[in-house]
């Protein structure tokens, strides 16, 4: 019934209603989850994960590091956070808010009696500055400065009184609330690394670094730092002042301790992992068949799969601006992209190289998104090297001296280089069935690996001619629009039309038909409050997309987690996504 | 032979200069630079990375972050700031120094009380059976690399129901204080780490022994000590073993360099924490100052390894004299 009401609230609230919602009780349950297989719990247990690295510190603006995100994620909260099973924004830290009609302010009112883990309230301070101070600062290394600033004015961070927070915007952003999921942090601890209590801008960063006193790091999650041994260790405690219970009041998390084991090597996680002593695993699809194996053969665990919501896609795309002037026409033409696509083969990649466990991707939107995504299976296409001949034999690229390659210009082979990353699991086994299909439609493609850690700085280079990578799909398009808005920080397979500065317009003369369709479309989308008209502007960017395949989607990997039985309520680990984390429902049977 | 080592000493500050330039040299040579790793990460700007290059000093010209570096060991003995994890350098070092120490310590240990007399006696014995079975292990143990080896006694182990599939300590353990419950589980993970890194170097030294061994047995004053009658214990403990062994004391100098860059794949496999690792990836993700401080490290101990060793033949063979 609570949870109802509070749903209508945040509903009214996200489409703009100015409603002011009357305190509900503290601590938010957490109900509703049985299609996901969520059952009510006890109390108890220790549960142990892996980390592939030491944290690198224990201060989440202060490096970017996805193993400290993962502790993180069980140690702070935001105001927002995601639901399990719709991906749809509900109440976290803020009991409610709401949004002004214009679109610009968002007042959001905090948990009552709500607690840090070491008994102090969460108050609007905290709020504001966490905000203000940490990741607004430009010198927090992962802190999200340029998010906050909206065609180059400041977003103002307000306390209006001690449970009540505004955030007003130079003008509207309906993606604005996803933001709010970032980590709040306690000021009561942080304030002396800050430039408020008189430190340098920088000094955040040096907050609690790896070796800090467990008892300095204070959160508002479901769990609280107990002990780490460097390399080998983090242990956390189960958070006694936590704000969530479950749907018999019982309060959350069951788990009495959470351990992340520090282990490098995939082999050695699976080895511990089948060894009894990690309790849950996410897993590749090459290492599926193994575990599957086993789990049929009656080993105590489960291997789960879902499918994702985030998560990258990989995709190919071809540099519009290759060193090569006669590549860089080819490549810019879309009948050439779209010739090519006729000659991947998805299916194969997908049963081979994930072992059937991917879908076919969408176009810069996850099909699982039911929110956003429209249908663009059919502008995917089919596996056809034929139809791929015939597109391009009508482009006059021909074999003319039967060599088996065509020529581009007389005397001159469609011949180009495929930068792929050679340190991962699925890259060079695509870029090896890229290659051999290319070959049989007459097109010669080399080879050319490098670490996976350099790809988007070798795309952003400009020095490669086709390129194998992969970017996330998030909930909101508006997440990604530095990736699929042409001109866009990361929009690097036509890096002509990158700004001069950043943040400046981008070069529009350069700019295809389409391409200054999608970046109006990017624009408006990003201020339009109705939500039916951003759905139709994000229906035809997809349209558009799939039919010009600025880059060419390949598949949409599914997730794959393998958890021991002994534990219940498991929802597949998304990894590092603030505001989404199932953990706090696990249970030891 | 106390000038002769403080000469040494001394002589070793400007070789490392030297090698800590070529290193740096080389380091800042890789393509890319430190903050390229997390430009996969949405949260991160092109603005972030240029406020990280400011604040770690990488935006200014390498000779300026060389002297600055230089000049922080000379006068702070400061060996700079790790950059990926947020605290000096020297703390990250003493971390895991003890570990490793107590791992090498151990290995070396158990390889050398297996190999010595394994080598003396199939030098001994020569053509017998147990010999010959002693050298072929010999041959595998040098054919297969130390990680392999982990990896197929930590299948072994999975396969038999054991737990202790890497790292030193179960997870209850881990953080746990000591005991003699928690010395038994460390021993229980610490076997495979030992033969798995032990058994290389067994292989080797064994064969190392045995030729020296040989090449002593058929020298003259072997001859004439057993001539004269001596009884063999005494022909073999006094004067071949002792002769023999020399090359061994320059081999054990030279493994002290090992304590970093030799046992960097079986960690990462087993889970150890050692440094071997740490230089691996502050290489790979260009933390500079780590590197250089891991690798001037390795240098380090190469030169002092080589004086010991040099002052230990001097000790142990009459016929080496320094003035």
């Amino acid at each position: 019934m609570l949870d109802r009401r509070t749903l209508a609230l945040v509903t009214l609230a996200l489409v703009g209603g100015a409603l002011s919602g009357t305190a509900q009780a503290a601590p938010k349950k957490v109900t509703g989850y049985g299609n996901l297989g969520i059952t009510d719990g006890k109390p108890g247990g220790t549960y142990t994960l892996v980390l592939g690295d030491s944290p690198q510190s224990l201060n989440y603006y202060g490096v970017i590091d996805n193993n400290l995100g993962l502790i993180a994620q069980q140690l702070f909260d935001g105001l927002v956070e995601f639901n399990y099973a719709t991906y749809k924004v509900e109440p976290a830290l803020a009991e409610s808010w709401t949004v002004s009609p214009d679109g610009k302010t968002y007042t959001f009112k905090l948990r009552q009696g709500a607690k840090w883990s070491d008994g102090q309230p969460v108050t609007a301070d905290d709020v504001v500055f966490t905000y203000e101070q940490i990741i607004m600062n430009p010198e927090a290394r992962a802190g999200d400065a340029a998010n906050f600033k909206l065609d180059g004015k400041q977003v103002e961070v307000k306390k209006v009184n001690p449970s009540t927070v505004q955030f007003v915007l130079p003008r509207p952003s309906p993606a604005f609330l996803l933001q709010m999921r970032s980590f709040v942090m306690p000021k009561h601890k942080l304030v002396k690394f800050s430039q408020e209590g008189g430190a340098k801008a920088a000094d955040i960063n040096n907050a609690w670094p790896s070796n800090v006193s467990p008892s300095e790091v204070v959160g508002t999650g479901p769990f609280k730092l107990a002990s780490y041994t460097p390399g080998q260790k983090v242990t956390l405690t189960k958070n006694p002042n936590y704000w969530k219970v479950d749907g018999k009041g019982t309060q959350l998390p069951y788990l009495n301790q959470l351990e992340f084991l520090i282990i490098r090597d995939p082999q050695a996680q699976v080895a511990q992992f089948l060894a009894g002593n990690v309790d849950q695993l996410n897993i590749t699809g090459a290492q599926f068949p193994d575990l599957k194996g086993r789990e049929v053969a009656g080993a105590p665990f489960k291997v789960m799969r879902s499918t994702a919501l985030f998560g990258s896609p990989p995709f190919v795309a071809y540099n519009f601006d290759a060193k090569d002037a006669a590549l860089a026409k080819v490549f810019g033409d879309v009948r050439f992209r779209r010739a090519m696509q006729s000659a991947l083969n998805r299916e194969r990649i997908i049963d081979t190289v994930y072992n059937g466990l991917a879908g076919l991707p969408g176009h810069g939107v996850a099909p699982v998104n039911k929110e956003w995504y429209a249908n663009t299976t059919k502008q995917l296409g089919a596996f056809d090297l034929k139809a791929a001949g015939a597109a391009l034999d009508a482009l006059g690229l021909k074999d003319t001296n039967g060599d088996g390659i065509r020529e581009i210009s007389r005397g001159k082979n469609l011949e180009f280089d495929l930068t792929y990353a050679t340190d991962s699991s699925v890259y060079p086994a695509i870029a090896t069935i890229i290659q051999n299909d290319f070959a049989k439609a007459g097109v010669k493609v080399n080879l050319k690996g490098i670490l996976a850690k350099n790809l988007l700085s070798t795309g952003q280079s400009g020095d490669w001619e086709m390129i194998l990578h992969a970017f996330g799909d998030q909930p909101d398009p508006e997440l990604r629009k530095p990736i699929w808005q042409p001109g866009g920080a990361l929009y690097y397979w036509h890096r002509s039309l990158q700004p001069a500065q950043d943040g400046g317009t981008p070069n529009m003369a350069r700019m295809a038909p389409w391409e200054r369709q999608v970046y109006t479309i990017f624009n408006d989308a990003a201020t339009t409050t109705d939500r039916s008209k951003r759905k139709a502007l994000y229906t035809r960017w997809q349209l558009l997309f799939a039919q010009n395949l600025p880059v060419t989607p390949l598949a949409k990997p599914e997730n794959i987690g393998a958890i021991s039985n002994k534990y219940g309520n498991y929802i597949y680990n998304l990894g590092v996504i603030p505001g989404y984390n199932p953990v706090p429902l696990i249970y030891q049977k | 032979m106390l000038t002769y080592t403080l000469r040494r000493l001394l002589g070793m500050i400007p070789t490392l200069l030297v090698i800590s330039a070529v290193c740096f040299t080389v380091i800042k040579l890789q393509p890319g630079s430190f903050t390229d790793q997390y430009l996969e990460d949405p949260r991160f700007t092109r603005e972030t990375a240029a406020a990280i290059s400011r604040q770690l000093g990488l935006d200014q010209p390498a000779i300026v972050q060389y002297g600055r570096w230089v000049w922080g060991v000379i006068t702070r003995f400061d060996f700079g700031y790790s950059f990926l994890q947020n605290r000096p350098v020297v703390s990250v070092i003493g971390d895991l120094l003890g570990w490793t120490v107590f791992i090498s310590l151990i290995t070396l240990l158990f390889t050398w009380i297996i190999a010595v007399p394994l080598g003396l006696y199939t030098a001994f014995n020569r053509h017998g059976f147990a010999a010959s079975v002693a050298n072929f292990l010999g041959y595998v143990g040098l054919a297969i690399p130390d990680f392999l080896a982990a990896l197929l006694l930590v299948a072994l182990v999975l396969q038999f129901g054991g737990t202790n599939v890497g790292g030193l300590f179960s997870p209850d353990y881990i953080d746990a204080p000591w005991s003699w419950a928690r010395v038994l589980d460390l021993l229980n993970h610490l076997w495979i780490p030992v033969l798995a890194i032990g058994l290389e170097g067994v292989a080797g030294l064994m064969r190392q022994m045995r030729a020296s061994t040989l090449d002593v047995l058929s020298q003259d004053y072997i001859r004439t000590a057993r001539a004269k009658g001596l009884p063999q214990n005494r022909v073999i403990w006094h004067h071949a073993v002792r002769n023999a062994i020399n090359p061994l004391i320059t081999l054990a100098g030279l493994s002290l360099p090992t304590l970093i860059s030799g046992t960097i794949i079986i960690s990462i496999v087993l889970n150890l924490p050692t440094i071997g690792p740490l230089l691996y990836d502050s290489l790979v993700n260009k933390d500079q100052y780590t590197a250089l401080t891991l690798l001037m490290l390795s240098a380090f101990l190469l030169l002092v390894g080589n004086l010991l060793a040099d002052l230990a033949l001097a000790w142990a063979d009459p016929r080496v004299r320094y003035g």
